[in-house]
């Protein structure tokens, strides 16, 4: 039987997940497999596993439940091992890595940090900053000046908004980093044009927090940002 | 934590979306162990694609140049001042801008059809419940829209901005 592993974590911890629910309908109760000071936490994997929010939520539900009280390693959404038997020498063949992660991860956790500029306000700022901009806006409004004069606005437009927008996302993460341990960028998808996760010490959160929450007042009139956490270290392990 | 400000398009959506916006972090992150199986997920290789879509482009310069056509600029121009300090103020120092950005609105990925950004803010989790982050081949459509499309989300969506005046400002 082919078994959904969660995440790895010592031995020791008190892995309290009595009303925590594994993925699957009618959902697996979760178990744990252990060898030498390492520990999985488990469950029967369901036939016909796919990406359904229902399992999304439950796998990050089994993370969070977990890093509360002690450090874990969460595995990507949808790993599934042979056999208990199979978890338990993974476990074995990279035990040193595993407890060195989880030594280095204890008391951290990572913040996502995303931000998006809305449009419309991105582009007045352009317009109010550059004169070039602006002329050419009025030149081709209602239809009028040629193809080559919009497609000059166009581009000239684009490139502004990515200079301020890297601007924008490097002074953030100027402002973050200093109370973080570490941090990953990722592509930045849909509107966002930063898309970060900071790996947060417990004795630098609550300033972590208080500039985050800083930063998202100062910019929220044009800006969405979007600070989530604590979350389990997915981008860390 | 969660901060969302109450910006403009800064809406409180409840947990639902906060789901949303670490799936990335769930599907794509985490730990990886080659001797297990991946159970073969369609929908999250077509979530890698997400934004990577071509940003310089004609199609896309002309967008903007319609989009800025289409902009008001006289209820602009009581905008606050506030963001460029900020800018000036936290960049100091160093505004080399290495971060990595991708055009805001030129940019349409799979994760924005996926919040639902044109109306799910209002909280409709259950009856999602069985929503899969997958294809949209899906079984209950009914037409519209909010079905999750791992597509080009169709570029309208930020065109109704504003039709309204046509003075130009000079």
């Amino acid at each position: 039987m082919a078994v959904y592993v969660y995440s790895i974590t010592s031995k020791d911890h008190p892995m309290r997940l009595d009303d925590v629910h594994g993925v699957g309908e009618p959902s697996s109760p979760l178990r744990t497999v252990t060898n030498g000071s390492l520990c999985a936490v488990v469950s029967d994997a369901p036939e016909d596993l796919r990406a359904r929010r229902r399992d999304v939520l439950a796998h990050q539900e089994v993370q969070e439940r977990l890093m509360v009280e002690g450090a874990v390693l969460p595995l990507q959404f949808g790993m599934t091992a042979e056999s208990d038997e199979a978890v338990r020498a993974a476990l074995e063949d990279r035990a040193d890595e595993f407890r060195e992660r989880l030594r280095s991860l204890e008391g951290a956790k990572e913040y996502n940090l995303k931000v998006s500029w809305e449009e419309g306000a991105l582009l007045r700022r352009i317009l109010l900053e550059s004169e070039e901009a602006r002329e050419l806006n009025a030149a081709t409004r209602g239809g009028n000046g040629t193809p080559q004069m919009s497609l000059a606005l166009g581009e000239l437009v684009a490139r502004e908004a990515e200079v301020r927008q890297q601007a924008l996302a490097t002074g953030i993460v100027e402002a973050l980093r200093p109370y973080a341990r570490d941090e990953t960028p990722s592509p930045p998808g849909g509107r966002d044009f930063l898309n970060i996760s900071f790996l947060v010490a417990a004795d630098e959160e609550e300033m972590f927090q208080a500039t985050g929450t800083r930063l998202a007042n100062q910019l929220g009139e044009e800006c969405e940002v979007r600070l989530r956490g604590p979350l389990p270290p997915y981008s860390f392990v | 934590m969660t901060v969302v400000p109450q910006g403009e398009s800064g809406i409180s959506r409840g947990s639902t979306s906060s789901l949303y916006d670490v799936l990335d972090l769930i599907l794509d992150r985490g730990l990886v162990i080659d001797v297990f199986v991946r159970v073969s997920l369609v929908g999250i290789e077509i979530l890698k694609i997400d934004a990577r879509i071509v940003v310089a482009s004609v199609d896309t310069y002309l967008r903007f140049a319609e989009a800025c056509n289409r902009l008001d600029l006289e209820t602009g121009s009581k905008q606050p001042t506030q963001l460029t300090d900020l800018v000036g103020e936290i960049t100091e120092g160093g505004a080399e801008g290495k971060s990595k950005g991708a055009l805001t609105g030129a940019v349409e990925a799979v994760k924005d059809t996926l919040t639902g950004d044109g109306g799910e803010e209002g909280g409709d989790a259950d009856e999602d419940e069985e929503e899969d982050y997958e294809e949209q081949d899906n079984e209950g459509g009914e037409g519209e829209q909010e079905e999750p499309e791992y597509e080009e989300e169709p570029r309208q969506r930020r065109r109704q901005a504003r039709r309204t005046s046509r003075r130009q400002r000079e």
